[in-house]
């Protein structure tokens, strides 16, 4: 084979093969170059950025709803695996599914941007930029298909993350907390490059998908576990990529950044940063475990299981401690970074009981964490575009100024209220269809290890605590009086406001009551994952 | 376009006109602005004038084409047209139809009812007035006001956003006329029922016109739970029927039988041809040919004869209580509280005389047993009406009286086997006791709604017209004639007399095949005695002599063209209608129908029998008429010591025969004394079973309260506090110093690898 055969091949496959299936990351990198290049030539006076993003994050949606049909709509044969870009990506029904929810997160976070008005119109191309950057990023972590894909992802996801969190420049509560959230981002990066060399290292490849092959040759084969260099060497590479991993999903004990990041952001990049890179880092998690215990041999399905029972412990850690941080709470946007942290608990419970029971059970997990997913992007978004709302209204984050709200804004407290129904998982709101499966699924797995029904009672525990926090939101803005009264008078929504907690809230609902179509998609993604 | 096409499209027409009326009523009485506009009278007057002139094309095709055959339509056998206009559903081999059956009565109904509505909506024009019509005040003026004249207090009585009442009125009126020809049209038992029910809601509707009157609303009611009391039997027919037979058409036609899977297409001749007797004498198996009996043919045995009249009864019941029989009867009287010009047309003419005609219609469905106890009901029924009113005061109550015996005899003709006679008095008593009521209602307005004979009297000089097209009816209703003179061969009679003649007839010929029951002769001779002295006796009250309330009198001037008009047309119609007797055409046209096979009960109409009924009836009413002439008319009786003298007797017959009382003792009071006993249960054993629950709530709770406060909530604030402290310890972790931060990082990993490698061996 001769290197023109080999350009030639590159070439085709690039072109006929790679570049369609990824026409919305394409439309997204072209909205960063019209972004950039309108800066450059000063069209950005002409049109103003936000309508650039809202129109290339709608063309990205669209793209990505195009590509549903073809991988869902025939619903029997999961498309190909199909590798691209020479197998640093992977093209498939989980891809596609993330795509959409991250295309269409970036559309009502564009459109969010908007109402809110938190760029200017100076920073606005340097905003979206960034933006589209680290959905970009989200967007690739969705679908790495290889270790070193997978840090470049992760850094992609985070570094424009580093600076929204500083956006607003004045502030030094801003500049402060993104440098915290840098530099712990930085030793978690460092972490995680540390544990993809040492697996590729022992391996001999970066690839997921040799990985998955080549593990049964590295794992168990000398008797006991751990026993071999190499072994207990994988074992601490894993173990260091998901520490960066949980990094992105701030669990607990690598949380640490993300209340002070969230505080010091404003409340759309925290939504931004609560739902896009972990959900990305969620897909990632399932695509690295299914890449380094996916194989089906006894020795690798144990270390699958103790991993799994870790995650389990790491989840309820997480949500325990995320719920019991957020009693204390008076400022709302820490309070939901605290709900924030607590909930990627909830969601780890659907990959621990995956990686706890495996098989058919476990596929169920998985299900619940997708559609959980779904849920999150309204809801949490939901939750801190209306707190973006009413901190425009009244210049207050703080739940004491949330008193009689109600009366001035009744749509947007409608929202908060479906929203917190939704996260505490009441029905009909969808938190509760998400709460359902992935308990139901940790349940069953608790037939393969206890621990997983530990797992279920905290978390049912926890549920129970959340309510409370939630509830005082509620409670203030529903039956406390205001303070001052007078001040309420003049505050009041604009209809586009109000139209977008329409959007974020109705799905919420709809996710609730019409559960059949979704999880049909869900368990068709899951089931594509484990092949 | 053959006649037999024709009529049907005519007739269906001249049905929904009346309906398209209300609605066009209705919207323009909603939209015209002025109160007093009069054009939704004359849009209801257009849509009956258009429904009369469709029905006489189509009596004209009838009659033109019936006797000669000609052009498809039946011969003169008077055998139906009948046919379907939609399928409501189908379950099983259950069809659920909109139906018409035509025959000549049908056209005869038609007729009848197009004409004396037409006649009522033209009367009512002048009759009801605009938003404050003279009407609408007060039938029985009560002197709420008494330092007022009437006429103040009235307007005061009324307030001042008072509905136009004229729209209303018309569209109410429209809304009756529809469904009374769709009860005549409808080509089913069902679809009767749904028109059954129809008329009477328009009648509950009219009777409480004037709803912001009580007694009217409660007329109204009156009359509506009466009605229920019947028509709970009706249903209870309609299944019978519809179980015996499979299906409950009155037509031919064509249906498929399934049996043991083959599906058969047959001509089921419908239920009229089932002549009930002659299953039971002859052909005892002769059910098996109608309807889904016969896909199920050993599932079934035939029916009991007791079944059968039971079911017949069940039938009969919805017809007493319809045509306001014994002893359903007492709501009639009461439902004069409506307008005149309703009861001339729903209250007389039309809708009570629902219940005879639908016994005429399904006639070949009652056994003897049943006919015989229609009979008796009819002729108890009808001496109850007659005692009732001699002795009423009320213009209205007297008419209302006469139209429960006049609907007895009709009853007692069906019941007697005289089908034909029956449904010959129902045409002619309609005219005249319309004729009569529409000339009360003309008095009413004259009098200012004084209705007591005994304040009226020597009206006719003042209103002439109305006096004497009243006399018309008086003398037609009682039934009297010249005797043995018959110029061209006619006799000297209005139409009450032949039709009257015609049902004694019947009763006589019955009377002598079945000597038992004699009595259903002589009851019906005596009353027609009384009849013509009751009615006598009301136009001497109301128009001869003098005056004898001279300030009313003095007021009294004749009633408008529009008024007047009407009379003299159904004076005339009262007057000839039955021209020929037996032998004319209009009974001609009703026997045209008569039901095949012959009515289980052979009459013979033999010229003695005839001629021996008529004198005996002329006899009788001559006596009455003489009575009320020398008590009434010349005077030998002065009416206040005869009140005296009758006192107790009197009494019970101006009450209707106490049956109000007796009603009210026998289902009100016990009712009532069940509601008390039940109001007591409520509040001593209910209220007292809930209070003790509510004072066990209380004290439960009292005792939750405390242990809520004291424990749970102890407990509960002791692991808020633990909680909440550990919160903000764990923010003390949260101290937000990046060294900190970083070092956690590096020790956690160090830490989860020293786990992990400590832990995994153990696990796996």
């Amino acid at each position: 084979m001769t290197f023109e055969r080999l350009l030639d091949d590159l070439i085709r496959d690039t072109v006929h093969v790679s570049l369609p299936a990824f026409i919305a990351e394409l439309i997204v990198c072209a909205t960063i170059v019209i972004l950039l290049l309108g800066r450059l030539f000063g069209t950005d006076r002409i049109v103003t950025p936000r309508w650039v993003a809202i129109v290339g994050a709608t063309l990205a949606f669209a793209a990505s709803i195009g590509q549903f049909g073809e991988v869902f709509a025939s619903g029997r044969s999961p498309i190909e695996h199909t590798a691209l870009f020479t197998g640093l990506l992977i093209h498939d029904p989980l891809t596609v599914y993330m795509r959409i929810l991250l295309c269409g997160f970036l559309v009502l976070m564009t459109w969010l941007t908007a109402v809110s008005g938190i760029p200017d119109r100076e920073d606005g191309p340097d905003f979206h930029t960034l933006l589209f950057g680290s959905t970009l990023g989200a967007l690739l972590m969705a679908q790495s298909n290889n270790l070193l894909m997978l840090f470049l992802a992760v850094e992609m996801t985070s570094v424009p993350g580093y600076v929204l969190v500083g956006f607003q420049k004045g502030r030094r509560q801003s500049g402060e907390a993104a440098l915290k959230y840098l530099v712990y981002g930085a030793g978690a990066a460092g972490v995680l490059l540390y544990g993809t060399s040492l697996v590729a290292g022992t391996l001999g490849t970066a690839s997921l998908a040799e990985i998955a092959m080549r593990m049964p040759s590295v794992v168990g084969i000398n008797a006991g576990p751990l026993a071999s260099p190499a072994e207990r060497t994988i074992v601490l590479g894993s173990l260091f990529i998901f520490a960066g991993l949980a990094f992105k999903l701030a669990l607990v004990p690598f949380h640490f950044w993300c209340p002070d990041a969230f505080e010091g952001a404003s409340a759309e990049i925290a939504g931004f940063l609560s739902v896009a890179p972990k959900a990305a880092a969620f897909a990632l998690l399932v695509r690295v475990v299914q890449s380094l215990f996916g194989a089906d041999s006894g020795p690798i399905e144990d270390l699958r299981h103790a991993f799994g029972i870790g995650l389990a412990v790491v989840s309820a850690l997480t949500m325990t401690l995320g719920n019991l941080a957020a009693f204390g709470q008076s400022n709302v946007k820490r309070l939901f970074a605290y709900s924030t942290i607590a909930h990627a608990g909830y969601l780890l419970m659907g990959v621990a009981a995956w990686m706890v029971a495996g098989g058919e059970a476990g596929l169920r997990g998985l299900e619940g964490l997708f559609y959980y997913l779904a849920v999150y992007v309204f809801m949490n978004l939901g939750a801190f575009a209306i707190i973006a709302i009413i901190r425009n209204a009244t210049f207050s984050e703080e739940i004491d100024d949330y008193a009689g709200l109600w009366a001035r804004m009744p749509i947007v407290c409608g929202g908060m209220a479906v929203c917190c129904l939704s996260l505490i998982g009441i029905w009909p709101a969808g938190g509760f269809i998400g709460k359902f499966m992935v308990f139901a699924a940790s349940l069953s797995a608790g037939w393969v290890s206890p621990v997983m029904w530990a797992l279920v009672a905290a978390a049912a525990i926890n549920t129970v605590w959340s309510l409370f926090y939630y509830a005082r939101v509620l409670r203030a803005m529903y039956l406390e009086s205001p303070t001052d009264s007078d001040r309420l008078e003049e505050i009041e929504a604009s209809p586009f406001a109000n139209a977008l907690v329409l959007a974020l809230t109705i799905p919420v609902l709809l996710l609730g009551v019409f559960v059949e179509p979704l999880s049909r998609v869900t368990a068709f993604v899951a089931r594509s994952i484990v092949g | 376009m053959s006649p037999a096409d024709l009529i049907p499209i005519l007739l269906t027409l001249a049905w929904l006109a009346p309906l398209a009326g209300c609605v066009a009523t209705w919207v323009v009485g909603k939209i015209t602005i002025e109160r007093s506009s009069k054009l939704p009278a004359w849009i209801a007057i257009g849509a009956m004038a258009i429904s009369l002139n469709l029905v006489m094309i189509a009596a004209g095709f009838w009659w033109q084409f019936a006797a000669s055959g000609q052009y498809g339509l039946p011969p003169a056998s008077g055998s139906p047209l009948s046919g379907t206009y939609y399928t409501l559903g189908e379950f099983g081999s259950l069809n659920l139809t909109l139906d018409y059956y035509i025959d000549s009565l049908t056209i005869l109904m038609f007729g009848v009812i197009t004409l004396i509505a037409t006649a009522v909506h033209v009367y009512s024009v002048a009759y009801i007035k605009d938003g404050h019509p003279d009407d609408a005040v007060e039938d029985h003026p009560q002197p709420t006001v008494p330092e007022l004249s009437p006429l103040a207090a009235i307007h005061d009585a009324q307030p001042t956003e008072y509905s136009p009442q004229l729209p209303r009125f018309f569209a109410q009126l429209q809304f009756f006329t529809f469904a009374m020809l769709g009860l005549i049209l409808a080509g089913n038992l069902l679809q009767v029922f749904v028109f059954w029910e129809l008329v009477g809601a328009a009648s509950y509707f009219l009777i409480g016109f004037h709803f912001e009157r009580p007694h009217a609303a409660a007329a109204a009611t009156k009359a509506f739970l009466f009605n229920r009391v019947g028509d709970a039997g009706f249903v209870i027919g309609i299944v019978f029927f519809l179980t015996f037979f499979g299906q409950l058409s009155f037509g031919e036609r064509t249906v498929k039988i399934g049996y043991a899977g083959q599906s058969v297409e047959g001509t089921d001749p419908g239920i009229l041809t089932a002549n009930a007797s002659g299953i039971f004498e002859s052909r005892p198996d002769e059910f098996r040919k109608f309807g889904w009996l016969t896909t199920v043919p050993e599932a079934r045995s035939s029916p009991k004869r007791w079944m059968f009249v039971f079911a017949g009864l069940c039938l009969f019941a919805g017809c007493v209580g319809k045509s306001a029989q014994l002893p359903l009867s007492t709501w009639l009287p009461d439902a004069m509280a409506g307008p005149t010009p309703v009861s001339a047309l729903v209250h007389s003419a039309t809708m009570v005389a629902a219940g005879v005609y639908l016994v005429g219609r399904v006639y070949p469905l009652f056994l003897p047993e049943v006919l015989l106890v229609i009979a008796y009901v009819g002729a108890i029924t009808l001496v109850y009406g007659a005692t009732c009113a001699v002795v009423q005061t009320d213009l209205k109550r007297i008419l209302a009286y006469s139209t429960i015996s006049q609907l007895g005899y009709m009853m007692l003709a069906m019941g007697v086997g005289g089908r034909e006679a029956g449904l010959f008095h129902l045409v002619t008593h309609a005219f005249f006791k319309s004729l009569l009521f529409l000339a009360a209602g003309s008095v009413i307005v004259a009098c200012h709604h004084v209705q007591d004979v005994s304040r009226l009297g020597g009206l006719r000089k003042r209103m002439p017209i109305t006096a004497y097209t009243s006399l018309v009816g008086v003398i037609a209703i009682a039934g009297l004639a010249i005797p043995l003179i018959a110029p061209f061969g006619e006799a000297i009679a209005l139409s009450g007399y032949h039709s009257k003649d015609s049902i004694l007839a019947a009763a006589l010929s019955f009377a002598k095949q079945n000597p038992a029951h004699g009595l259903l002769f002589a009851l019906p001779l005596v009353t027609a005695g009384l009849t013509a002295f009751y009615m006598f006796r009301f136009w001497l009250l109301a128009f001869a002599g003098e005056p004898r309330d001279e300030e009313l009198h003095r007021h009294v001037h004749e009633s408008s063209p529009l008024m007047t008009a009407p009379l003299v047309l159904l004076a005339i119609f009262a007057a000839f209608c039955a021209i020929g007797g037996e032998h004319g055409p209009l009974f001609e046209t009703i026997a045209e129908t008569a039901v095949s096979p012959s009515p289980p009960l052979p009459l013979s109409h033999s010229a003695d029998i005839h001629g021996t009924a008529s004198l005996w009836g002329l006899l009788a009413a001559t006596i009455g008429a003489a009575a009320a002439l020398a008590a009434y008319g010349a005077g030998l009786v002065d009416m206040k010591r005869s009140i005296a003298f009758f006192g107790p007797i009197r009494g019970f017959f101006a009450s209707g025969w106490r049956l109000d009382a007796l009603y009210r003792m026998l289902f009100v009071r016990p009712l009532e004394f069940l509601a008390f006993c039940g109001s007591l249960f409520d509040r001593f054993v209910l209220d007292g079973v809930l209070h003790g629950v509510s004072r066990l709530t209380l004290a439960v709770a009292r005792f939750d309260r405390t242990f809520d406060e004291r424990v749970v909530d102890g407990l509960v604030n002791r692991i808020a506090m633990l909680t909440y402290d550990t919160g903000l310890s764990l923010r003390q972790v949260q101290s937000g110093r990046l060294r900190q931060y970083v070092m956690a990082l590096a020790a956690a990993a160090v830490v989860l690898f020293a786990l992990a490698v400590v832990l995994i061996p153990k696990m796996t």
